[in-house]
């Protein structure tokens, strides 16, 4: 009835109409995944035990071999200063990670909502968009919607779970939003990620913001507790023509170097029901 | 047996690109490492395979990236017919340079579909300002290095046929 050209023409532009529409809905009602964390619950294992294994090797390197070809062609005055300089690079090690901890210690015990440290154990691909991957799920009781943060400020939210992983969509995510305050003033808007920064949108000219100043969480989102901070101010512009003002955002979480982060719980005054992964109990 | 082997090759590759590279905080990864494993099956195997293949790297890639549900899947199926078009009037298994070219232009396409998927969903702010550089450098990566994937693919397909075939005989 029709030919094989005709076929295969009219099956491409099905197949660019079904792309653009899945694209377009998916990019609109916000989600980023389907499938139930089923792909989550199948690869992160793997990302983990990769992640743990080259970290474990880089700990090895560092700490061990790098010392060890040394003091093979030193004397033993030597062999023992590169013991005492291992000592002391395992020592630094052991300090920065204590206070680490300890910073996250004293975070959550400042905190009053319920929080469970994770550590990141993967990230995404593409520059274009802008999330990890943690290892703690559904049944350390995280849910979607739960926001993650870390001592320095606000890190992402919980866009997709597994049994015992979960997917962090970063505030630098273009599809990332969070309601904010400028601190001092109080101006209000939405602090919008641009994949190096974030965009804080919707903020009146006449709102006094200077560079420098803290964004700090406004809670009325529902998602982010009040009084988180999100940024600091690095360039601000007024145009004659436009209502708003242009502030450009630098997140005091770096995310390059994001290895541990906090889940909070709950949030008191905030009762939400949380999506369910398929087959929860 | 074959999709066991792209599973493995698809989850090495995903392991690597999101687990290992940024445990070594190389900053980000070069391009995408899956580029040569769409490729490779839409010049190398036959379509139905090559669609499986595209359409469950598509679903995994989606599940675990940030992005809007369907833009891997999109990028994935067009790159795997883009690839499977040029053969029709390109011997591209041989040559190595076409190889190169092939991984470019997957990488480019990848990168389109995902800034049109931008400007589709509405989200963010347009193109952003470093799209050029950024595209640039992952087209770069990929023609440099691409090739090599789309090759050890293939030699490792080889490998594991023959082992497959061998024990297929020694049983029978």
């Amino acid at each position: 009835m029709f030919s094989k050209s005709t076929v295969i023409i009219i099956g491409l532009i099905v197949l660019a109409a079904v792309s653009v529409t899945v694209i377009s809905v998916s990019g609109k009602r916000g989600h980023s995944s389907c499938g139930f964390g089923a792909a989550i619950f199948f690869v992160a294992p793997f990302q983990d035990g990769a992640t743990r294994s080259v970290r474990f090797v880089r700990d090895i390197w560092n700490h061990y071999f790098s010392l060890v070809s040394a003091a093979k062609t030193t004397d033993d005055l030597r062999k023992q200063l590169s013991h005492s300089v291992e000592k002391v690079n395992r020592c630094n090690e052991i300090e920065l990670s204590n206070f680490r901890l300890r910073n996250l210690l004293n975070f959550s015990d400042n905190t009053n909502e319920r929080v469970l440290a994770a550590q990141v154990i993967a990230k995404d691909a593409s520059p274009w968009f802008m999330s990890v991957i943690v290892d703690k799920g559904m049944a350390e009781g995280v849910a979607r919607g739960m926001p993650v943060v870390i001592p320095k400020g606000i890190a992402g939210l919980v866009t997709d779970i597994s049994q015992h992983y979960s997917k962090v969509m970063l505030i630098i995510d273009r599809n990332s939003g969070v309601d904010a305050l400028v601190q001092r003033t109080r101006a209000r808007g939405i602090v919008k990620g641009k994949s190096d920064g974030c965009f804080f949108q919707y903020v009146l000219r006449k709102h006094d913001i200077i560079e420098g100043d803290t964004i700090v969480s406004s809670g009325l989102d529902g998602i982010f507790p009040k009084g988180i901070r999100v940024g600091r101010v690095s360039d601000v512009s007024r145009s004659n023509s436009d209502i708003f003002q242009e502030v450009i955002v630098t997140p005091y979480v770096d995310f390059e170097k994001l290895e541990e982060v906090l889940v909070i719980l709950d949030l008191p005054g905030h009762p939400r029901t949380y999506d369910t992964f398929v087959g929860e109990q | 047996m074959i999709y066991c082997f792209h599973g493995l090759v698809c989850l090495s590759l995903i392991t690597f690109q999101t687990g290992i590279m940024p445990s070594f905080l190389l900053g980000d990864v070069p391009y995408d490492f899956l580029v040569p494993l769409i490729l490779y099956v839409g010049i190398y195997r036959p379509v139905r395979e090559g669609v499986v293949v595209a359409l469950v790297t598509g679903f995994v890639m989606d599940n675990l990236s940030a992005g809007p549900f369907g833009v891997y899947g999109a990028a994935y199926i067009w790159m795997f017919v883009a690839s499977k078009w040029m053969t029709t009037f390109l011997q591209m298994r041989r040559n190595r340079f076409l190889l190169s070219f092939a991984v470019a232009l997957g990488v480019l396409l990848e990168n389109l579909i995902f800034l049109g998927a931008f400007a589709v969903s509405g989200a963010g702010f347009g193109i952003p300002g470093d799209a050029v550089r950024v595209v640039g450098g992952q087209t770069l990566w990929g023609m440099g290095t691409g090739v090599f994937l789309i090759l050890l693919i293939n030699y490792a397909h080889e490998k594991w046929d023959g082992w497959f075939r061998a024990r297929l005989s020694k049983e029978s």
